[in-house]
């Protein structure tokens, strides 16, 4: 071998020591050579405003509308925009905390890709031209297809259709826990029980990632947060592929996709044969699913060995009062309430929280449900004129629910959105609508996370585009169209909002009203609640199909459902598990990928029964080797520049299985063929190595070590 | 076979150490001769009188070139011959880190009075403008880059609200120490060059201070 004349190590000094000498020549370079003189412009106001002062920020109250939550937040607000987004720390549910969708409201509020104007049949129009198609279809059967609304949007929303004679309110949410609401309300007679993470020393979650989408995250966060302090409370997480909060726990258990239910009568099983705790309070049906799920069952049910159950029992018995929750089916959240009643956390860390006494505000939650009832119902050709908004049906639906074809059997489709998406491109016509940081509203968090205030939205700065409107106005002028009564007298949302609240807090006074929309939220008058007790359950335990490959299409704190995919920082954000970026990936077990003979970066296509996607594979040991996991979020055909043709989109192959009891579509049950493509690209992700290369960036010790000296399970 | 790894020369450090520090030192003197001939002057730091005292007054030069503006507004005519503070218009300045341009407003507060739209065409624009409620575009003429914090306030504090020797009616000459005499300019020119270097000789001059997250955040 020749020495070539600059190898790379000389190369590498002389590179060093010349940029140093640049570098030094540099402090003194005639810098002001970037300054900018003339290039830069600059406007200065007709008229001072009140306490602005450029260059001083000034924060303001309003909501977070990034997902169902409605955190309260503060705005940083200069020189007529907001620049910055961060929790209201006077707000009891999220202290201060926003997560990274909620930072990223900025970018829905910014992005390039909002639509500007009214639109008929793709061609921009005026709005009076917009209202009056609407106009010719008003009294017929009409139908709001929304997401989460509460406060007085919900109020008007309901207004609008009993004005026009009747028609049905779809709610639709991917991300939900309908199912653990219907446990709940069969086992303690209340849907949305308070959760007291904080007061909690062990947490159980069977699938539910609270610390990432489930119901409240910046919520239950908070109390994690004190959960984990002094006495460290220890976490475990039970579920077919790790999310976020299994990510944090002592303990993580892989279980088969759709057998959570077995895991948990599994636990109750240990705790009733070997630390011999009662099931005397259990409701009718539960003792004997507990009864009959031993370890040899759980092992063959769930794939998890009799070891971990027993450890999972023992946390259990030596950490009182515990908390178990679960995000699945029926059966799954219904088990884990069982082992919540056998433990006496109702009561302790499980409470019945309140109700707000205007029920007309409370948070109306989405669900599966609603997507499946919507697609028969506007299939059979029986809604004339549906109003979309806060929700993208034709992307959350899968195949099999036919999405498209119903939408296009709705006499008029009506979108008021801020972004072209998959349903608003189908729609007839699109009215545009303003953002949450230039729109009013009211917004009541989840009940499970009602405290007793609902928050205020008002706009942090004027309209960047004069022809949107507010979700409000929009409702509003409608219900006034429809002949809604007593609304006359209301010139806009505004108007009616500033109303609404002065009556709640009894004074029309400016200063009163000033001091509620500075403190962002108001006391609502709210309702106890109280637990019932149990009626009798059948617990199902799900039939095994070992070595059957079951898609999971977990959310992530992120790209949520997809309504994200569009906002470039939560593309860019590398995912909580993979560290991937800007496009999708298949989660496979490294044994799995063994036997299916692929590896990381392989193209595989997943195909189910309604369809079939083709992305690449990453093999971590965080996913149970029958599941593949394919996080939902993206994969979306036209959602703008960020969000189009990037990634796929697990949904669309979801087998439609509806779970008899909660009428909510079955996410665990699709079997999916994955077969290699032959081709590999490398994953792009931000971490591109688990190892630290015996650099010790990061001091670690082992499990063992920790569970030692942190009083670890 | 794996061909044995050759033994490595020495590093020839003594001679490219010296080429580097060659090349630097051509670079560095490059850029100070380019330095003096943008700035148009001798770049000192001295105190010529007491303009502002208990301060080194800087005074270095900066040719800076015209720069267009959608009304010919005149420093010279307002802070020179009508000695009008410069607080009054930049308002924000003590309060803020933007001096900012006063709100039209103001203006009108005094053009609907005198000089008004009738008398002079450059009011006659501003007068259009401000019924069409819109603002005028100026183009900026001082600008730091976006990685330096520079706050009006905190110099204004420091040279003049907490400077016992002087009076708050002469802030111009505060202002002089970054924006040169404008009392005798018309339309804003840059007269200082806001370099790195010339915040830093006149930290040094004047105590302030000279950690680097100071102004660079
Ligand atoms: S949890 Fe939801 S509402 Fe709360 S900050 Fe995050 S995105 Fe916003």
């Amino acid at each position: 071998m020749t020495r070539t004349k600059i190898d790379r190590r000389r190369f590498l000094k002389v590179l060093g020591l010349g940029g140093a000498g640049v570098a030094l020549a540099g402090c003194d370079l005639p810098s002001y050579a970037t300054l900018e003189e003339g290039e830069e412009q600059i406007f200065s106001y007709l008229a001072p405003e009140e306490y602005v002062i450029p260059g001083i920020g000034v924060w303001y109250a309003s909501t977070c509308l990034q997902c169902p939550a409605a955190c309260a937040t503060h705005s940083r607000v200069r020189e007529g925009h907001a620049l910055k987004l961060e929790g209201n720390p006077t707000a009891p549910l999220n202290k201060g905390k926003l997560c990274q969708m909620g930072q990223a409201g900025l970018q829905n509020h910014y992005n390039p890709d909002r639509i500007t104007r009214p639109r008929i049949a793709g061609k921009d129009v005026t709005w009076p031209q917009a209202l009056a198609a609407i106009k010719q279809k008003s009294g017929a059967n009409l139908a709001w297809v929304t997401g989460t609304i509460s406060g007085h949007q919900r109020v008007l929303l309901e207004t609008h259709l009993k004005a026009s004679g009747g028609g049905q309110h779809y709610v639709l949410e991917t991300v939900h826990a309908k199912s653990w609401e219907a446990a709940c309300t069969d086992l303690i007679g209340v849907a949305e029980p308070a959760l007291h993470f904080n007061k909690a020393q062990a947490i159980v979650s069977f699938g539910a990632d609270f610390l990432g989408t489930w119901k409240s995250p910046v919520h239950y966060m908070t109390q994690y947060g004190e959960f984990r302090s002094t006495p460290r409370g220890v976490l475990t997480v039970i579920e077919p592929a790790m999310t976020l909060s299994g990510a944090n726990a002592d303990h993580w258990v892989a279980a088969r996709p759709g057998s959570l239910a077995s895991v948990a009568l599994g636990v109750a099983h240990v705790l009733t044969a070997e630390h011999h705790v009662s099931t005397a309070g259990l409701p009718d049906g539960g003792a004997a699913a507990i009864t009959a799920m031993d370890a040899p069952q759980v092992q063959l049910l769930a794939g998890v060995d009799a070891q971990a159950i027993k450890k999972i029992a023992t946390t259990l018995m030596s950490n009182h009062p515990s908390l178990v929750i679960a995000d699945g089916d029926y059966d799954d959240c219904a088990a884990a309430m069982l082992l919540n009643l056998m433990l006496g956390n109702v009561g302790a860390t499980l409470t019945p929280g309140v109700d707000l006494a205007p029920s007309r505000l409370a948070s109306k939650g989405g669900s599966s449900k609603d997507l499946a009832i919507f697609a028969n119902a506007a299939g059979a050709g029986n809604i004339d004129i549906a109003f979309i908004t806060g929700c993208n049906p034709l992307f959350t639906a899968p195949n099999g629910l036919n999405m498209k074809q119903a939408l296009g059997k709705v006499g008029l489709s009506v979108a008021v959105a801020m972004f072209e998406d998959e349903t608003v491109a189908a729609c007839d016509v699109v009215l545009p609508l303003a953002s949450a940081l230039e729109d009013w509203g009211s917004h009541a968090p989840p009940s499970g996370a009602l405290l007793g205030e609902i928050h205020l939205q008002q706009p942090l700065m004027e309209k960047l585009y004069p022809d949107v409107m507010g979700l409000g106005d929009v409702l509003l002028g409608l219900a006034q169209d429809a002949g809604a009564e007593g609304l006359d007298q209301f010139e806009d949302y505004y108007g009616y909002l500033r109303t609404a609240i002065s009556a709640m807090i009894g004074s029309e006074i400016e200063a009163d009203w000033n001091n509620v929309l500075q403190a962002g939220q108001i006391a609502a008058p709210i309702m106890e609640r109280t637990f019932t007790t149990a009626k009798p359950i059948t617990i199902k335990t799900p039939t095994v199909n070992p070595g059957a490959l079951t898609l999971v299409t977990t959310a992530r704190q992120g790209l949520y459902d997809g309504r994200h995919a569009n906002l470039p920082w939560l593309q860019e954000a590398p995912d909580q598990i993979s560290k991937a970026v800007w496009d999708s990936w298949a989660e496979l077990h490294p044994g799995t990928a063994a036997k299916l003979g692929v590896k990381d970066g392989d193209y595989v296509t997943i195909q189910s029964n309604t369809g079939t996607i083709t992305t690449r594979v990453f093999t971590y040991r965080g996913v149970h080797p029958d599941a593949i996991c394919v996080p939902m979020g993206r994969g979306h055909t036209n959602y703008g520049r960020y969000a189009t043709d990037n990634g796929v989109n697990p949904l669309s192959i979801l087998d439609v299985s509806i779970d008899p009891r909660t009428g909510e579509l079955d996410t665990t049950s699709t079997h999916v063929e994955v077969r290699p493509t032959g081709d590999n690209r490398h994953l792009a992700r931000l971490m591109d190595t688990d190892s630290q290369h015996g650099r010790k960036l990061v001091a670690t010790i082992t499990a063992d070590q920790f569970r030692r000296n942190q009083g670890g399970a | 076979m794996v061909p044995a790894r050759p033994k490595r020369r020495p590093f020839p450090r003594i001679r490219t150490i010296m080429t580097v520090g060659v090349i630097g030192a051509l670079i560095v003197l490059g850029g100070q001769i380019l330095d003096r001939e943008l700035q148009g002057g001798e770049s000192v730091m001295s105190e010529t009188g007491p303009r502002v005292p208990g301060a080194v007054f800087p005074t270095d030069q900066f040719a800076g070139k015209d720069v267009p503006q959608p009304i010919n507004f005149s420093h010279k005519i307002h802070a020179g011959d009508l000695a009008i503070n410069c607080l009054y218009c930049h308002t924000y300045a003590r309060r803020s880190k933007v001096a900012g341009i006063p709100p039209t407003s103001k203006c009108m507060g005094c053009h609907t009075i005198v000089a008004t739209a009738d008398e002079r065409p450059e009011i006659a624009k501003l007068t259009t403008m401000w019924e069409n409620g819109q603002s005028p575009a100026w183009n900026k003429v001082n600008d730091v880059p976006d990685f330096v914090h520079f706050t009006h306030e905190r110099h204004l504090q420091r040279f003049l609200f907490d400077n016992p020797d002087m009076d708050v009616k002469d802030s111009s000459e505060v202002c002089a120490m970054c924006h040169g005499d404008m009392v005798e300019v018309g339309v804003a020119i840059k007269m200082r060059p806001l370099t790195m270097g010339f915040c830093n000789d006149c930290h040094e001059e004047n105590d302030g201070p000279s950690e680097c997250t100071r102004c660079h955040k």
